[in-house]
């Protein structure tokens, strides 16, 4: 069974996002890159399937010279082998163009089954595992909490408001991973060592053969309004801090 | 943001910058390590650290280990972790790939190593412990002892101790009692009491295997006369499959002032005369062999009361910013000034730079500890191997003693900044403190690291090992004292130096002179002035560097006056760590090493006056 991944690596969700003066992105000093933890479901995912049924786990990336540490760290976890998509007309590209990139890619390759973060903790648009279906013509399931794959159908839970959804499908399939599918593994230190022997091929958008054109462009970026401070109704009475209370959530706040 | 846990740059720093494990790639042993691999070993540990093994501190420290029904069971929450741990193959990590391990440099593994035991160091214990008993195995065992018991243990599948502690019989090994028996099969019947064994008895593995130091019946009394003996718990089999209990019997485990979640236990070996042990090494080789394994865990126990404290501090410096009370000093009666978070108070920056200063120099004695040992072991010259060797040497008993006491004044400070809430056990400095104590004292007490010191490692190899610490040292202060921001700390370096190094020739004359007393009466003394020394020589190393990185960021960014450093410092956060790297070295320099000299010259007076007293006197 071939699987193929797409990883992405974004700021830990510990980092201090600072935006830069001139609003045209975030300052990246200082802070430290993890893989998206979907994406991290995705891996796992793959690895069972893999375990169960035998077959090779790829990773595909879109990123920088650094993302290569978020390959190298599924490559420790156990996939096989890496595509490092790495150009500098893709930095800061959009959901359609990195879906584009990605499809080019695995396109190329034998994929059975191809795994997605459900959304990536960045940017939080959660569209390129649907338009990366799209592109490669195969069926998608989208934020999948359970999945089992046997006689070429993938049967996948998808979480909806109040109910579940049980979605059967053929493969190839694109699946995109949310929380509770699994636990992910950490990655060993074997795993670590035989990780810097694993290929991992670099290309970039004209080895893919895709335009870079974005069809989205971020025109300015600015950090969320600070939170005003809070405030204490005053008033010596119940009923007083009550009428002074509705009278502020009228006038002031505008919500009633 | 910090872990809360350990500070990952530091540790990158030492690493990387200061002690440069690049040079270890050189060695055939290290050649599939580089910068990248180094890079995800140290982030793999620290998401292990935070996320598998920090959970199980509070609630392992409430549960505690149990004793029910004659067995010992760690705290439940220890059981995946340990597994965890385990399958990720940390337990061996610096092992050769022939036995399970990844060849991890000993410098490396003193980093995971440190995030790991400042995330609970309790649970470390039985890796830890296991890893030791191993190594012994490893070392000294036979073919047929490697493939029965080594493999096993370096998996995490079986347990492993170190049983040397007797109820008579602690600092003074070779007062033991328990008894070696000679059997027809060319097996010992062991016969004796251990306590104090940490690890002794627990549920995490399916066996323990126990090294035990007994006597051989009809060997000399002393240490010369011991022996040491491979006792498993439960019997194994030639096939490797698990057999009868070996009658070794868990008496109890104690109730402790901390680590409450490893397992100390009295194990009562031959009861009913029925406790195989099979001879490791040859016989009366028990005290050497179990150096071996003892001077690995004084390092790793040195490393614990430094991880720990280092915890304690990221928490102090977390809660001193958000914890609100009292205006400014400064402000005088301004009736509208506001309550700052208490960081801003000198009094609790003062506390949080000496934090700062001492952890930052203990961990750079205990990284360079592990890098001595690396280079000891894989350098392919020989004269390099036996200096590096040689410094191991010292620097053990330091390492183990100088990181242990700062690292419980560390703590102890921690919690002064939390103040009274920092004494309540909703917050976590009060289990650091506690869990940090037992570092003083295992592993051979910090007074019998002292005498380790002066008395064994002060003349080895002719003097020669602490000569050429000392030339490195000299090194330095040359280096430095032409940098001209740091021309004076340097000099207050280079006076302490000259105080401490005149002390080794003093205690030869106290012998000479027929005063002993007065030598053995300041080895803590003495071995407390190396340490500050020691401190104070790598924080000026790293504080040259970092000028060094500071003052080409500064000119990168156009920063040519205090002002434009300062705001600079405010949003580059390496320029914030390298003027933190320079502040602790300056502070240590100004505040600590001018102590030396005093204190040097109270070594050199020679009073006595503690073994001169009177034992009546001492209490009414």
């Amino acid at each position: 069974m071939n699987i193929v991944v797409c990883v992405k690596q974004v700021p830990d969700t510990e980092a201090l996002i600072k935006v830069k003066a001139d609003g045209s992105g975030i300052d990246e000093g200082g802070i430290k890159w993890v893989m998206n933890p979907y994406d991290e479901f995705g891996v796992e995912e793959a690895l069972k399937l893999k375990e169960k049924n035998g077959g090779d786990v790829t990773i595909v990336s879109v990123g920088p010279a650094r993302a290569l540490e978020t390959i190298r760290t599924a490559l420790a976890m156990g996939a096989e082998k890496g595509i490092h998509i790495n150009d500098p007309a893709l930095e800061g590209a959009d959901a359609y163009t990195t879906a584009s990139a990605l499809a080019a890619a695995i396109k190329e390759i034998p994929h059975d089954i191809v795994f997605c973060g459900m959304r990536a903790i960045d940017d939080d648009a959660g569209q390129v595992g649907s338009i990366l279906a799209e592109l490669l013509g195969i069926p998608q399931v989208t934020v999948v909490t359970k999945l089992e794959v046997a006689d070429g159908k993938a049967t996948a839970v998808k979480a909806i408001e109040g109910a579940q959804l049980v979605i059967e499908t053929s493969l190839p399939c694109v699946i995109t991973a949310a929380k509770g599918l699994n636990e992910p593994r950490y990655a060993s230190l074997p795993g670590i060592m035989k990780a810097k022997k694993k290929p991992v091929d670099v290309k970039d958008a004209a080895a893919l053969g895709i335009s870079v054109a974005a069809k989205a462009k971020i025109v300015k970026m600015m950090p969320p309004p600070e939170r005003a401070p809070g405030k204490i109704v005053g008033g010596e009475e119940a009923a007083e801090k009550a009428a002074q209370l509705v009278k502020l959530l009228r006038e002031e706040a505008k919500v009633i | 943001m910090s872990n809360l846990l350990v500070n990952t740059r530091d540790q990158k720093f030492l690493i990387y910058e200061q002690i440069g494990i690049e040079k270890l790639f050189a060695f055939d042993r290290f050649a599939d390590y580089s910068q990248d691999v180094v890079d995800m070993v140290l982030s793999e540990a620290e998401k292990m650290a935070v996320e598998v093994i920090a959970p199980t501190l509070e609630e392992g420290d409430k549960e505690g280990a149990q004793f029910k029904d004659g067995k010992a069971y760690a705290p439940s929450c220890y059981q995946e972790p340990f597994k965890k741990y385990c399958e990720a193959g940390w337990l061996c990590a610096s092992e050769e790939p022939e036995v399970g391990g990844q060849n991890l440099p000993v410098m490396l593994r003193t980093a995971v190593g440190e995030l790991f035991a400042a995330a609970n160091m309790s649970f470390t214990m039985y890796p830890g412990l296991t890893h030791g008993a191993a190594n012994l195995v490893k070392v000294h065992g036979t073919e047929e002892q490697k493939n029965k018991y080594m493999y096993k243990m370096f998996a995490g599948e079986w347990g492993g101790t170190m049983c040397l502690t007797e109820p008579g019989a602690g600092s003074d090994v070779g007062a033991l009692r328990t008894s070696a028996k000679r059997l027809p099969d060319g097996r010992f019947s062991i016969t004796g009491t251990k306590c104090f064994i940490s690890s002794g008895d627990h549920d995490l593995t399916e066996n323990i295997v126990h090294p035990v130091l007994a006597r051989i019946e009809g060997d000399p009394p002393g240490t010369k006369g011991i022996s040491i003996f491979v006792v498993p718990k439960i019997r194994v089999n030639d096939d490797g499959s698990l057999g009868e209990p070996n009658d070794v019997v868990t008496g109890n485990i104690e109730h402790k002032m901390g680590i409450k979640g490893s397992a100390t236990a009295t194990l009562n070996f031959g009861e009913n005369g029925n406790c195989i042990g099979e001879l490791l090494g040859g016989e009366r080789e028990g005290m050497k062999i179990m150096f071996q394994m003892m001077n690995e865990a004084r390092l790793d126990v040195g490393l614990q009361g430094q991880a720990v404290a280092s915890a304690a501090f990221e928490h102090a410096v977390a809660y001193s910013k958000e914890r609100i009370q009292s205006k400014s000093a400064l402000a005088g009666k301004d009736p509208n000034a506001e309550a700052l978070p208490i960081i801003n108070h000198p009094p609790v920056r003062r506390m949080l730079m000496w934090m700062k200063a001492y952890l930052e120099g203990i961990r750079a004695l205990n990284y360079f500890t592990g890098f001595s040992i690396d280079v000891s072991h894989a350098s392919s010259s020989e004269e390099e191997r036996n200096k590096y060797g040689g410094y191991v040497e010292i620097m053990t008993p330091i390492c183990k003693a100088f990181s242990s006491d700062r690292g419980v004044e560390i703590c102890s400070k921690a919690m002064d900044v939390y103040g009274g809430y920092g004494f309540c056990q909703e917050y976590p400095v009060e289990q650091y403190m506690r869990d940090c104590k037992i570092t003083q004292i295992y592993e051979g007490t910090n007074q019998i690291q002292a005498l380790d010191l002066i008395g064994r490692k002060l003349g080895q190899n002719g003097g020669m090992n602490i000569m050429s610490l000392f030339e490195e040292i000299s090194a330095t202060i040359s280096r430095v004292k032409e940098r001209e921001n740091l021309r004076s700390y340097a000099a207050k370096l280079e006076e302490a130096y000259n105080s401490v190094a005149e002390l080794p020739m003093k205690f030869i004359e106290f012998f000479k002179s027929g005063k002993p007393a007065a030598t053995i009466q300041n080895a803590e003394p003495f071995l407390a002035v190396m340490g500050d020394l020691l401190c104070g020589w790598l924080l000026l190393q790293g504080a040259d560097i970092a000028l060094e990185k500071l003052d080409a960021i500064y000119k990168e960014a156009g920063a040519d006056t205090v002002e434009k450093q300062k705001a600079l410092a405010e949003n580059n956060t390496e320029a914030a760590f390298y003027e933190g790297k320079i502040a602790s070295a300056k502070f240590f320099a100004s505040e600590i090493l001018p102590t030396v000299r005093t204190r040097c010259e109270i070594v050199k007076a020679g009073e006595i006056i503690p073994v001169e007293i009177a034992e009546v006197s001492f209490a009414y």
